[in-house]
C-alpha cells in the first residue's frame, strides 16, 4: 500500500468536484457563450476523461508518461477552446473558461508522479494556455489574468513537495521493515545455532573432561568454542546503553572462557564508557596475573556486583595464594608491577583496588567503581 | 528417588536419563516439551524435575510454576547453557531450588541432583551472581515489604559468586557448613516469597481473584 495513494484520491475528488463547477457555471451564465450547445460538448468530453483519468491513475502500473502527456493536451484542448466557445468581451473581463478550475487536474497528477519540476513544468504549460486566452493583457483586468496560472503553479509546487515527502518516507519505512527482516533472520539463526552447535559442543565439553587425557583436551577445546560462539550470537544486544555509555556486564564477559567464569547480574551494569574501558582493562590486567602466577590450569571467577552507588568487580582465583607479607614486601620495594596497573586505572575512576590473599583458598582483587559523574 | 528430564534436545536427554539410571536414580519421565511436563508431572510425580529453559513451546519460567503447582511435592534444578540471565532468574523466582550448567562434569551434575532432592538450593557461581544483582535492583524499591539482604548474606553471597564452595566459606567465617547452606537457602526463600506476593498482588490489581469474567 503505497503513501501516495491518498493523494491520487484527493485528486479524484478534486477532478469531480471541479467538473461540476464547471456544469453549474455553464449552465447558470449562458449569456457569456456564443455557442452554449458545443460548450456542453466539452463539458461532456471533460466528464468522459476524468472518468479515464481517475481509473487509470489509481493503478500505478497504468500511470504512464502517455498517459500524463495526454491529460495535459486534452486539458490545453478543452481550455483553448474557450476562445472561440466564450464572448470576446467575456474572456476580457476574466470569465472563468469553460474548463473553470478543472484545469488544474493534470498539473497536480504531474506533480505527484514527478516531483516539483515535473508538477511546474504541467502547471506553466497549461498556465500559457490560459494567459494566451486574454493576450494581450492590458488594462483593470490585467492582474486577475495572472491569478489563476499562478496560483496553480504554486499548488503544483506544493503537490510535488509533498509527494516527494511521502517518497521518502515510503523509502525509509521500507529500509526499517528490511532491518527489522533482517534482525529477525538473525534471530532465528541464533535460535538455530543454540539448539544444535552450542548443545553437541557443550555435550563433547561434558564428555571430554570425563574420559580425560587428550579428550580432555578437545572438550576444553570444544569449550571456549561454545562459550565464544555464544558470546558472538547474544551479544550485540545492548540496547540499554546510551551514548558514552556501556555495559560492563557484555564487556567482560568476552573474557569469559573455560578456566575464566564471568558472573553477571540479570539485567546490564550501565557505566561511562571510560569506566567500563578503564575496568575491562583493569580485569583483564588481573586476569593475565592469575595465569602468570598461578599456571595455566587455575580457575578464575569474575563478580560483577552493581550495589547502585558503586560497582564492584571482584576477581578470585583458586591458586596457591600469595605468601602474608609478600604483598607489603613488593610494595615497599616499588616493585608492584601489574597490581600498580590495576589499581592506576582504577584509582583514576576515583575507586579503589584492594588485593587480599588467603593461603588455600586463592587470591582476590576487588576493585570498586563509584557511579558518581567524574571529572573527565 | 524419581527423576523428570524435561530437554528438548534428544541427545541431552538420553545422555542426562542415561547418567541419572547408571547411578541409580529413576527416570520417570523424559521429554522435550514444556506442555507436556506439566500436564504428567502430577500423575509420574518427581522428586526432581532436570529442566532446560530453552524449550520450543512453553517458556521455562512457565514449565518451572506449572510443574510445581500440578505437583508440589516436586523440586526444580535447571539444567542451562550459560547466557540465558533473565530466565534462570525467572525461573528461580517462581519456585527453581538449583542452576547448574551444561558444562558441568556428571559427577558435579549427579551431586546437583542428590542436593535438590534433600531440598537444598544448589547454588552455582552464576546464580548467586543473579540472585545477588536481583537483590540490587529491589533494594531502589522503597515499598517496606521489599526483600533485603542481610549483610550476612550478601557477603556469602559475594562468596559463592566468586567460586567458594561451602566448605572454603564456612572456614573463612567460622561458621558450620550448614549455617552457610542456611543462609544461601534464605535468600531464595525471600525472593520466592517477594515473587509469590507480587504475583497475588498482581492478580487482585487486575481483578484476577474475583474468577473469569
Amino acid at each position: 500500500m503505497s503513501l501516495q495513494a491518498p493523494l491520487w484520491r484527493s485528486i479524484a475528488v478534486f477532478r469531480f468536484a471541479s467538473l461540476i463547477y464547471a456544469a453549474v457555471l455553464l449552465a447558470i451564465r449562458p449569456v457569456f457563450y456564443e455557442d452554449w450547445g458545443w460548450a456542453w460538448a466539452v463539458i461532456g468530453v471533460m466528464t468522459a476523461w476524468t472518468v479515464v483519468t481517475t481509473a487509470r491513475y489509481a493503478n500505478p502500473a497504468r500511470r504512464t508518461w502517455l498517459l500524463l502527456a495526454a491529460d495535459v493536451v486534452i486539458t490545453a484542448l478543452a481550455l483553448l477552446s474557450t476562445a472561440i466557445l466564450q464572448t470576446h468581451t467575456a474572456t476580457r473581463i476574466g470569465v472563468m473558461p469553460v474548463t473553470a478550475t478543472w484545469l488544474a487536474g493534470p498539473a497536480l497528477a504531474w506533480a505527484v508522479v514527478g516531483g516539483v519540476r515535473a508538477g511546474v513544468a504541467a502547471a506553466l504549460v497549461i498556465g500559457a494556455c490560459d494567459v494566451s486566452l486574454r493576450w494581450p493583457i492590458s488594462g483593470a483586468y490585467s492582474s486577475s489574468a495572472l491569478d489563476g496560472p499562478i496560483i496553480l503553479l504554486l499548488s503544483a509546487a506544493l503537490v510535488g513537495y509533498v509527494s516527494m515527502l511521502s517518497v521518502r518516507a515510503e523509502r525509509a519505512l521500507q529500509r526499517a521493515t528490511e532491518i527489522e527482516a533482517a534482525s529477525r533472520e538473525r534471530e532465528r539463526l541464533a535460535r538455530t545455532i543454540h539448539d544444535s552447535v552450542l548443545q553437541v559442543l557443550a555435550m563433547v565439553q561434558r564428555r571430554g573432561a570425563e574420559a580425560g587425557g587428550e579428550a580432555a583436551e578437545l572438550g576444553r577445546l570444544a569449550g571456549e568454542q561454545e562459550a565464544a560462539l555464544r558470546a558472538l550470537i547474544t551479544g550485540d544486544e545492548q540496547p540499554l546503553a546510551g551514548p558514552g555509555e556501556l555495559d560492563l556486564s557484555a564487556h567482560l564477559s568476552r573474557e569469559a572462557s573455560a578456566l575464566v567464569s564471568v558472573i553477571t547480574p540479570a539485567d546490564p551494569v550501565i557505566l561511562t564508557e571510560q569506566a567500563v574501558t578503564e575496568t575491562s582493562a583493569a580485569v583483564k590486567a588481573a586476569i593475565d596475573n592469575v595465569r602468570r602466577h598461578c599456571g595455566a590450569t587455575a580457575r578464575a571467577w569474575v563478580l560483577v556486583d552493581d550495589e547502585g552507588a558503586a560497582v564492584t568487580v571482584t576477581i578470585r582465583d583458586d591458586g596457591p595464594g600469595i605468601p602474608a607479607g609478600r604483598l607489603a614486601e613488593a610494595a615497599a620495594e616499588g616493585r608492584l608491577g601489574v597490581s600498580q596497573s590495576i589499581s592506576g586505572r582504577i584509582k583514576d575512576l576515583g575507586g579503589s583496588a584492594d588485593i587480599s590473599s588467603t593461603p588455600g583458598s586463592g587470591t582476590e582483587v576487588r576493585l570498586r567503581v563509584p557511579r558518581a559523574v567524574l571529572p573527565a | 528417588m524419581r527423576v523428570m528430564v524435561v530437554d528438548d534436545h534428544p541427545m541431552w536427554r538420553d545422555s542426562v536419563g542415561r547418567d541419572l539410571s547408571e547411578a541409580g536414580f529413576e527416570v520417570v519421565a523424559a521429554t522435550g516439551e514444556g506442555a507436556q511436563a506439566v500436564r504428567i508431572a502430577a500423575s509420574v510425580r518427581p522428586d526432581v524435575v532436570v529442566l532446560d529453559l530453552q524449550l520450543p513451546d512453553v517458556s521455562g519460567v512457565d514449565v518451572t510454576r506449572g510443574v510445581l503447582a500440578a505437583y508440589p511435592g516436586a523440586k526444580v534444578l535447571i539444567l542451562s547453557a550459560s547466557g540465558e540471565h533473565h530466565d534462570v532468574l525467572g525461573a528461580v523466582k517462581a519456585g527453581a531450588t538449583g542452576y547448574i550448567l551444561k558444562s558441568a562434569s556428571r559427577a558435579e551434575f549427579l551431586d546437583a541432583v542428590r542436593r535438590t532432592a534433600t531440598g537444598d538450593a544448589v547454588f552455582s557461581p552464576g546464580l548467586a551472581g543473579l540472585v545477588l544483582g536481583e537483590f540490587r535492583r529491589l533494594a531502589s524499591d522503597p515499598a517496606p515489604d521489599t526483600p533485603r539482604l542481610t549483610d550476612r548474606e550478601a557477603e556469602i553471597l559475594r562468596m559463592v559468586g566468586t567460586g567458594m564452595s561451602y566448605k572454603q566459606i564456612a572456614e573463612r567465617l567460622v561458621l558450620s557448613h550448614r549455617t552457610v547452606q542456611n543462609h544461601v537457602q534464605n535468600t531464595l526463600n525471600k525472593l520466592q516469597l517477594h515473587n509469590r506476593v507480587d504475583l497475588v498482588r498482581y492478580a487482585i490489581e487486575h481483578g484476577l481473584d474475583t474468577g473469569r469474567q
